[in-house]
């Protein structure tokens, strides 16, 4: 099997396994001044609510332990209150009263499409953020509330959150590989999408690890997993998954849908495809280049050569192994002996 | 071809100014190298590389220290930095050619100079003790003992000259409590506050080198990273609750690389607040962070370090005779990670005896345990040595059964032999029991290990089929040879005579077999014969049946 420990030490490498001490404390305190604070402002808009009716529901990568290193820290806890949408219809303005709850001077707090935003700096770097998104338990049913701000487009979505949940840690829980072959993948997304600087030029997470859940592609040999060969099976099938129009132009356009499993069973990819075509092209594109990369590297017999294909997929944290001959003729000229 | 002509081969390098026809720079990715070829006249010679005339590049084994040339004679002027491409006799140079040789220094350096940030992590940290201590600010060393490297630990701290001991206050060191001259070695220093803070994830943790000092921002990555979590939850949790009492602390951290074991010590010298926790002090009041010269003594590191089983650690020896083969037995025991061993033996050392005794020339006409505990002791101060100047008996034995995890008896008398077999057969006692002797003439030992939970016992080698009592069957020697191999003193009592070559391959038939026990691969009672060519289980009957004492006679 080819460059297994170096998919091993890989691994290690980007892996993130928990939340940190320093990232734990921001989130408990955040947490805690939602449920302190959140009530009382509602209550001055006419919402009644108790501390107690406040659920904090983790979300994200986090919680499924498919979190990888980043520049940024990037978490996820879903606010969970109960609130007749019929009554409050405007989901800026309750977005903007979990704004108010947690607006200190200690972090930057903005209101983003999906979610309240809070952002921790430090010497004027951004190194945390926290992705609040704001639901709204409406008799049996669950609310997402969207909308920017200051944007005429906001609504209550349908939503599911805890299924979502449910549903990611039935796939992942127990399945090693998989968990791995995602955090390969979202290495691979991090990696050729870092000069990117719109968010929806970006496949987003949800997205790859839903269509790696998909494709997923266990292999294994006598000599344990086979990490390269998974994870060029899965992004192939992930690939192969991908149709295509033609424009006006007549020009090929490349794209992938993949609906959330649960309640509202929306495109995840919606936004990137509503933000420009030619983000799904070049999705396409550089999944492909990675597909061939991955091919090569299972088709070469040199472990060196593998490697070097897997690294141009990977990033530089992937090692490549030495040449085959140079780490022959080393092991030729080694010091055998000691007295 | 010439060093020139290889160098020129590289598309990467320009070669600059030649000194003489093996020594010459040359330009690579920017940067100006001195290179030293090999001697054609010395085989065993290897290429050498000098970073030239550049005081900030950061890559491991390029090292911190430079050789600064003011008077140019033989070299240029400038600053000349050496370039570690080879570990320590790891290359056999004098198989290579020498164009071998060049090429692939040429190829290390070429390697090491495009190494990704994740390849210079790892290399800084195969070598993290070396730029720690390069850094080092003082002259002391600080000798750092633990007791366990997973657990955050106070430390006691103790001062000699200049040298600092920082033990893990669970540890007992033997020779704390020394005098020189009425004097006390080592001086508890009570006032203080040192700290064992183990790191489980050592991802970002880089020795401070050239152009990268520690700061309160390195331990405050440490302690309360942002996106790794250096330390477990439950180390957090403790330095929450420590209140250190000085304004200072000192701190000893430890982390496992992929290939080393680390610990590494520094003063943190923070501002007077009183009251904060060890945490608190951490996070909002280091002035500055002083890497201190470190040294891990401990046994388990220095144990690991020789590839010994640390479980073997707390395991308590009782081992019943310190003569020749006691003596050898007692000090590889020590060395194989045994750290507490019980000796009995109410003999003195003679001067016949020295030269096959493990320490010849130490306490002739002292108690031989006595001698031992000095001499054992002495090799580290983890070792902790029971001496009974007194023979065994029955009664001794059933009490020392309490507290024993392995009993070994170097000892060469049946009769001592058997009444102790007896004892810990009626006892079923459960730990491993090893009877080691050797014969007269020296040609041959042996080593039974019995389980008293199964069948075979010491009284089986001295019975025969039909339960009748025999002399010790498992002997190899012939009459004449034992009788040759004897000495006579002049007085009716006499002395085997025999080299060391017999203790040495018994001392090492036992530790095999020990490793062996301990691996649970010795699965029943074994009498294991060593001889001239071969260590192997003996071919006699065994278990014997018929054994009065754990056979179908038994009583």
């Amino acid at each position: 099997m080819k460059l297994k420990k170096q998919f091993a030490d890989f691994y290690k490498e980007i892996r993130i396994d928990d939340e940190t001490h320093a990232l734990r404390d921001k989130r408990e305190v955040l947490q805690a001044d939602i449920k302190a604070k959140l009530p009382g402002i509602l209550e001055d808009h006419d919402i009644t609510i108790n501390k107690s009716d406040i659920r904090l529901i983790d979300q994200g990568s986090y919680k499924y332990h498919t979190t990888i290193k980043a520049d940024v820290v990037d978490r996820d806890v879903a606010v969970m209150i109960p609130l007749s949408t019929s009554d409050n219809t405007d989901t800026r303005k309750i977005k903007g009263y979990l704004r108010d709850a947690i607006d200190i001077p200690a972090r930057t707090v903005v209101i983003k499409e999906p979610c309240v935003r809070a952002s921790y700096y430090e010497d004027g770097k951004e190194w945390l953020h926290i992705d609040l998104p704001l639901y709204a338990e409406d008799g049996d049913s669950v609310f997402l509330a969207r909308g920017k701000e200051h944007s005429s487009d906001y609504s209550w979505e349908s939503a599911d959150p805890e299924g979502l949940n449910d549903y990611l840690c039935e796939k992942i829980n127990g399945n090693n590989q998989l968990r791995r072959i995602i955090c390969f993948i979202k290495k691979w997304r991090n990696e050729k999408y870092s000069g990117s600087t719109s968010d929806h030029e970006i496949p987003p997470s949800i997205g790859l690890t839903l269509l790696a859940c998909d494709c997923f592609s266990e292999q294994s040999s006598s000599e344990g997993d086979d990490d390269l060969l998974s994870l060029q099976k899965t992004m192939k099938g992930i690939l192969d998954k991908f149709s295509y129009t033609f424009d006006g132009n007549g020009d090929l356009i490349r794209t992938i849908s993949r609906s959330l499993p649960v309640t509202p069973y929306t495109d995840v990819f919606k936004k990137m495809k509503d933000s420009s075509s030619s983000y799904m092209t070049t999705f396409y594109n550089r999944l492909s280049k990675a597909v061939d990369n991955l091919t090569d590297a299972v088709n070469v017999e040199s472990e060196h050569d593998a490697g070097e294909y897997v690294q141009k997929v990977l990033g530089e944290s992937f090692i490549v192994p030495p040449k085959e001959a140079v780490a022959a003729q080393a092991q030729n000229k080694r010091e055998h002996s000691f007295g | 071809m010439t060093a020139k002509e290889i160098l020129e081969s590289y598309d990467e390098i320009t070669i600059g100014e030649q000194l003489c026809e093996d020594t010459l720079f040359f330009t690579l990715f920017e940067k100006q190298f001195l290179f030293i070829a090999p001697s054609r006249d010395d085989l065993s010679s290897g290429a050498e590389i000098y970073l030239y005339n550049d005081s900030f590049l950061d890559y491991p084994h390029i090292l911190l220290r430079e050789t600064n040339i003011t008077e140019g004679k033989v070299l240029p002027k400038g600053t000349y930095r050496w370039v570690c491409l080879f570990e320590q006799d790891s290359i056999v140079n004098s198989i290579l050619s020498y164009d071998e040789k060049i090429y692939d220094c040429i190829d290390r350096l070429i390697e090491l100079l495009n190494m990704s940030s994740v390849e210079k992590e790892r290399e800084f940290q195969k070598e993290f003790l070396y730029y720690w201590n390069s850094e080092s600010i003082g002259d002391n060393s600080f000798q750092i003992y633990l007791d366990q490297d997973d657990q955050v630990a106070e430390m006691d701290v103790y001062f000699s000259k200049s040298i600092v001991r920082l033990t893990d206050s669970r540890i007992a060191l033997s020779d704390i409590e020394e005098t020189v001259k009425g004097e006390r070695r080592w001086m508890h220093h009570i006032e203080k506050d040192a700290f064992f803070i183990p790191i489980k994830d050592c991802r970002g943790v880089l020795p401070p080198h050239r152009g990268y000092k520690w700061t309160a921002k390195d331990l405050h990555e440490i302690i309360y990273g942002k996106q790794i979590e250096h330390i477990s939850d439950e180390s957090f949790e403790k330095i929450k609750t420590l209140i250190p009492k000085t304004q200072d602390v000192l701190l000893v951290f430890g982390m496992r690389t992929e290939t080393t074991n680390i610990a590494f010590a520094l003063n943190m010298k923070c501002k007077n607040r009183v009251g904060h926790s060890l945490l608190e002090k951490i996070l909002t009041d280091i002035t500055a962070v002083e890497p201190m010269f470190t040294k891990r003594k401990d046994y388990s590191y220095l144990s690991e370090q020789i590839g010994n089983d640390i479980g073997a650690k707390r395991k308590k020896v009782l081992l019943v005779g310190a003569g020749s083969l006691g003596s050898y037995v007692a000090l590889e025991l020590v060395k194989n990670g045994f750290t507490y061993l019980k000796i009995y033996d109410d003999d003195t050392l003679t001067e016949e005896n020295t030269l096959r005794w493990a320490y010849e020339g130490y306490g002739i006409g002292a108690s031989k345990t006595q001698t031992l505990k000095i001499m054992l002791e002495w090799l580290h101060p983890q070792i902790l040595i029971d001496s009974c100047n007194k023979k065994l008996d029955t009664e001794s034995l059933t009490e020392e059964l309490k507290d024993t995890d392995i009993i070994i008896f170097t000892i060469g008398n049946s009769d001592a032999q058997l009444k102790f077999n007896k004892v810990l057969n009626q006892q079923v006692f459960t730990k491993p029991v090893l009877y080691v002797w050797l014969e007269e003439g020296g040609l041959y030992s042996h080593i039974l290990f019995v389980d008293y939970r199964k069948p075979g016992c010491f009284e089986c080698l001295y019975t025969d089929t039909s339960g009748e009592k025999v002399n010790n069957r498992a002997r190899k020697n012939t009459d004449l040879a034992a009788e040759n191999g004897m000495i006579r003193n002049g007085c009716g009592g006499t002395r085997a005579a025999y080299g060391t070559s017999i203790l040495l391959k018994t001392t090492a038939a036992l530790l095999d077999t020990l490793h062996e026990i301990d691996r649970n691969k010795l699965t029943k009672n074994t009498l294991i014969d060593i001889t001239p060519t071969r260590v192997g289980a003996s071919d006699i009957i065994f278990p014997m049946e018929a054994c009065n004492c754990c056979g179908n006679n038994a009583e």
